[in-house]
């Protein structure tokens, strides 16, 4: 095979554009032509081969089951016809590349696409280029790391071919799906791809400064295959000549770029004139990239050169309500959880669901794909349990976190192969079978031990983080400087990032917040760069920004400033909304905090009730009268929806101070029926969905929301399993209302009892009538006065 | 292409898509001055047209015709507010349903006012005359058009605009239509309820108004 590294390798220009010029109709499906008129595809790689290319692409795009879908043919016989008519024109001496393009359905959370549909559809197209003898694979055009990844996975699991993987930016660094270079550098490089680079989009000198900063980000070779300019709008002809694009190409030789090759508009002549232009000596102008630490999530790096706040929030342990939320499948509180450490400023989140009896192979997963739908923060998959570690870093859109392996000896076999696999980075724990030892410098053999045993793994020595363990100071009080020296002995000798759980120290002890951020200190200044503490404890994150103020990172104070410039000192609270707060003297009233929609309000005065009445009282006798009574307003055309939701979600407010509650004391949650609530398959629509769901919880309806986009099978499942009375369905698309008919119907053959109210833009009620359901609700108040009626209340 | 960000997004567009009638009371305001910023700083339009001959596409149903009547040429469009706003509306239903809510309007109006821009690029870069904008879906125009005009313009490789199996556009807020072009100046063809595949279900036509002229 090629080596990258020794001499610049010619890739080809745009097939599409060829055929184009060929007389190709616009929109039409190149991947037939394989099949029909193979010549003309040999003659067209021929003449790039002629042109100078070393590696050709193989017509195959396009050629998957999406695309390929209603054609008339396999995506095994397009595939095969494709690559044999590039090796037709190859023959032994030329590469053939099976070129893989984007899936043409969007990945989850932004489509509707699994990412286990994604892999499977790229596993058979990968299986067979390899069968019908590519010499290597193409990832290209990608705007999608997520996508990425299945289709790398699916190359490594079902071929061993060198994998090349090129995605396209706009000018701003970014894929259209938000994806940037660092990320797309961290994720490729831990996945073990070749070489990775930029194609498309952009012409050859908008493209520099993007694959300047590919290069500073990787060590990997890197690839550049640009568009010849921008395209006419009226003739889709593009702006810049073969010898202008060659010029600009010319100087990707001083970056020790060393595959280079066009995208659309490049015909064989802009190949040819590159090549002329372009310098034999790659290597030159390749400065070693940095051995940065870096994790990162699908569109958001963190590098690991300041403290970074690892968000503890989401773990069960000793914290009721998560526990119950993550029996629950409750995952708007888990996000919830998420949203409130994105807000008080964490950089990575742990996640932990390990409860005993809880399937952790089953749920991580699906929290990970839950939690990476709605953040930006890498996360940390925080698990014993090495097939549940698998499972969530498989789906996980990044580069994560391992928390954690230790220096048992199984441990470290079971676990380190997987990090390797996914390209995570890992926290080695310094404990073994033996125990944590006391002693700083038997700990410190411990992690010695782990960074070999990572590297012997393949993982590199930037992606290996030590935790030294927090033990109780009220309990081995002599043992705190100990950890502390552990620390400080990992850092310097070993070079190594650290990690520590903070809160553990002040266990048993009085005035915890204290002890928690005077260690938090000391360990810092002893080489911690990871703590794990809750975010929303602003003793605690102010204590990091104090320290990196003083350790001068953070230049002219700025961020210190931007946190704190308008805060008292005993009165460290960021984020309570001043124009709402109600001063302490006055008896704030529930009715009118809910009604003008006062959130901070609304708790506090909640708070208030719960001194004196009870729970169910709370909620009986104030919050349901006042939602009441914004319900009457919005019949009336006196309060609108939106202000309703405000109510509504300031009532949530209360409603979640009341679940805690009862949660902490073990009392049985509120639930006036359980409602299973979805929006159908097909359609993703989901606020009003999501509307109504808010205003039937604030009724005291237990909602169990399915979500959207929902087969007919998870529906009659759930309804059978939970003994539900009433389902909620929602489509927004003439063409989604027959998914819920067909969900109505085949619920109702189940469980016959089991009644319906439905909703949507296009519904009607003799619509709704038509297809089975019991209750055609117009808005979300119609819906409470459906389910009232269901369970009587 | 990239296109402009509106500076604001339209007030009496933005209340009639929320339900409110009037003027918004003082607590809502603040949310929506809080959610335009916040859209207007996740927005990244984008458009891509292309000028074809009628009979470049199979466009079925007879209002299209009537709508590009009289017309030498079509040009056929799509703009979406990019992938960072479906992002921005999904971690808001988790912080806030009402706020959610708001911004979810919001963007539905900034959507339509790129296409205004992009139809008035159309327009100074083409020269000649347009008709208003026809989208699939609407009339007798299947839905299914879509994946036809986004094919033509590849617009998943131009603008990071998709169609799913279901017909439906990701990123969600985005557009697509078809204009008529001529030499001289022409009006287009608004499609009648009762050639209008939503003609059983439209709630306009429940409330006994139509969508001509909304």
């Amino acid at each position: 095979m090629l080596d990258f590294r020794k001499r610049p390798i010619f890739l080809d220009g745009g097939m599409g554009t060829t055929l184009q010029q060929s007389g190709l109709r616009p929109g039409a499906s190149p991947d037939l032509l394989s099949l029909t008129d193979p010549d003309l595809i040999t003659s067209i790689h021929k003449r790039y081969i002629e042109a100078g290319s070393d590696i050709v692409y193989a017509n195959t795009f396009g050629a998957n089951r999406f695309k390929l879908e209603g054609c008339g043919h396999t995506v095994e016989e397009v595939v095969d016809s494709a690559v044999k008519a590039a090796r037709a024109a190859c023959g032994s001496e030329y590469f053939v590349a099976l070129d893989v393009g984007p899936l043409g359905e969007l990945l989850e959370p932004m489509g509707t696409l699994a990412f286990e549909e994604a892999y499977e559809a790229f596993a058979q197209v990968m299986a067979q280029g390899a069968a019908s003898g590519a010499d290597l694979i193409v990832i290209e055009t990608m705007t999608d790391l997520y996508e990425v990844k299945a289709a790398v996975l699916a190359a490594k699991e079902h071929t061993v071919l060198p994998v090349l993987v090129s995605m396209t930016f706009e000018e701003n660094g970014r894929t259209f799906t938000g994806t940037s270079i660092p990320c797309m550098a961290a994720v490729l490089e831990g996945l073990g791809v070749q070489a990775v680079g930029i194609n498309c989009s952009l012409g050859p000198v908008e493209i520099f400064p993007l694959a300047k900063a590919l290069c500073d980000a990787t060590k990997l070779p890197v690839l550049v295959k640009p568009n010849a300019g921008l395209p006419d709008p009226r003739t889709g002809e593009y702006s810049i000549t073969p010898k202008e694009f060659a010029q600009a190409m010319a100087k990707y030789g001083e970056l020790g770029v060393s595959l280079v090759g066009g995208c659309c508009g490049t015909t064989p002549e802009y190949i040819a004139e590159m090549k002329k232009a372009f310098s034999q000596d790659i290597m030159k102008g390749r400065a070693p990239s940095q051995e940065k630490s870096v994790i990162c999530s699908g569109t958001q790096a963190a590098v690991i050169d300041k403290v970074t706040v690892i968000g503890e929030r989401i773990n069960p342990t000793g914290k009721k309500r998560m526990k119950q939320a993550l029996i629950d499948r409750d995952y708007d509180y888990i996000l919830s959880q998420a949203v409130q450490q994105i807000d008080a400023g964490a950089h990575v989140l742990d996640v932990n669901v390990g409860i005993p009896d809880i399937d952790e192979v089953e749920l991580l997963p699906k929290v990970v794909k839950q939690l990476q739908a709605i953040t930006d923060l890498p996360l940390q998959i925080d698990s014993s349990n090495p097939a549940a570690i698998e499972a969530a870093l498989r789906v996980y859109n990044g580069k994560a976190i391992v928390n954690s392996v230790n220096g048992e000896e199984k441990v470290l076999e079971r676990i380190l192969p997987i990090v390797k696999k996914y390209g995570a980075a890992v926290v080695g724990l310094t404990l073994d079978e033996n125990g944590i030892p006391s002693k700083a410098e038997d700990r410190f053999a411990i992690a010695e031990r782990i960074l070999e045993r990572a590297a012997a793994a393949g993982i590199p020595k930037k992606d290996v983080f030590i935790d030294c363990l927090t033990l109780t100071a009220s309990a081995q009080q002599a043992e705190v400087q100990e950890t502390l020296k552990a620390v400080s002995m990992v850092k310097e000798r070993l070079g190594l990032h650290t990690v520590l759980g903070v809160s553990n120290i002040s266990f048993g002890l009085p005035c915890r917040p204290l002890i928690n951020r005077t260690f938090l200190a000391l360990a810092m200044e002893n080489g911690l760069d990871l703590p794990i503490i809750n975010p929303n404890d602003e003793d605690m994150m102010g204590t990091i920004y104090a320290f990196e103020m003083l350790h001068n990172r953070d230049k002219n104070a700025e961020h210190f400033i931007e946190r704190y410039s308008d805060v008292s000192l005993g009165a460290m609270t960021r984020g309570a909304q001043k124009q709402e707060a109600v001063s302490e003297n006055q008896e704030p009233s529930l009715f009118h905090a809910l009604e003008k929609g006062m959130k901070t309000d609304t708790i506090h005065a909640v708070e208030q009730l719960l001194l004196k009445e009870d729970e169910m009282t709370v909620v009986n006798d104030y919050l349901i009268p006042a939602l009441d009574k914004v319900g009457q307003g919005f019949e009336k055309g006196t309060i609108f929806l939106p202000q309703m939701m405000q109510a509504a979600t300031a009532a949530q407010g209360g409603f979640e101070l009341i679940k805690e509650r009862l949660a902490s004391s073990g009392k049985d949650q509120v639930s006036k029926g359980r409602v299973v609530i979805a929006t159908v398959k097909g359609d993703i629509h989901d606020i009003g969905k999501n509307i109504v769901k808010v205003i039937m919880e604030n009724y005291g309806f237990e909602m169990i929301d399915l979500g959207r986009d929902v087969p007919v099978e998870t529906i009659v499942e759930t309804v059978l399993e939970k003994e539900i009375k009433l389902v909620g369905l929602s489509a927004l698309m003439t063409t989604t209302l027959k998914s819920m008919e067909e969900t109505i119907l085949a619920v109702k053959k189940a469980a016959p009892e089991c009644k319906f109210l439905v909703g949507g833009a296009v519904l009607t009620p003799d619509y709704a009538e038509k297809i089975g359901a019991d209750y055609y609700c117009k808005d979300a108040m119609k819906s409470v006065e459906a389910a009232k009626e269901v369970f009587g209340g | 292409m990239k296109l402009e960000k509106p500076l604001q997004i339209d007030e009496k567009q933005w209340l009639g898509r929320l339900g409110v009638k009037g003027q918004a009371d003082q607590h809502l305001r603040a949310a929506m001055d809080t959610c335009e910023k916040q859209l207007l700083q996740a927005i990244r339009p984008q458009g891509v047209y292309r000028i074809l001959g009628l009979g470049a596409l199979n466009l079925e149903g007879t209002a299209i015709q009537k709508h590009l009547a009289g017309c030498g040429e079509m040009t056929i469009m799509a703009a979406t507010l990019g992938a960072d706003v479906d992002r921005l509306l999904r971690v808001a239903q988790i912080r806030d349903m009402a706020d959610a809510f708001i911004l979810d309007c919001g963007a539905s109006v900034l959507i339509e006012q790129v296409c205004d821009e992009l139809e008035e690029q159309i327009q100074q870069q083409a020269g000649g005359f347009l008709t208003g904008r026809y989208s699939p879906g609407y009339g007798d125009l299947p839905i299914e058009t879509q994946s036809q005009l986004l094919a033509a313009l590849d617009a998943g490789r131009k603008i990071g605009l998709n169609v799913n199996n279901n017909h439906i556009m990701i990123p969600r807020k985005s557009v697509t239509a078809i204009l008529g072009m001529a030499d001289h100046p022409v009006t287009g063809y608004l499609a009648t309820c009762g050639e209008c595949a939503l003609r059983d279900t439209c709630v306009l036509r429940k409330e006994g108004k139509s969508c001509a002229g909304f």
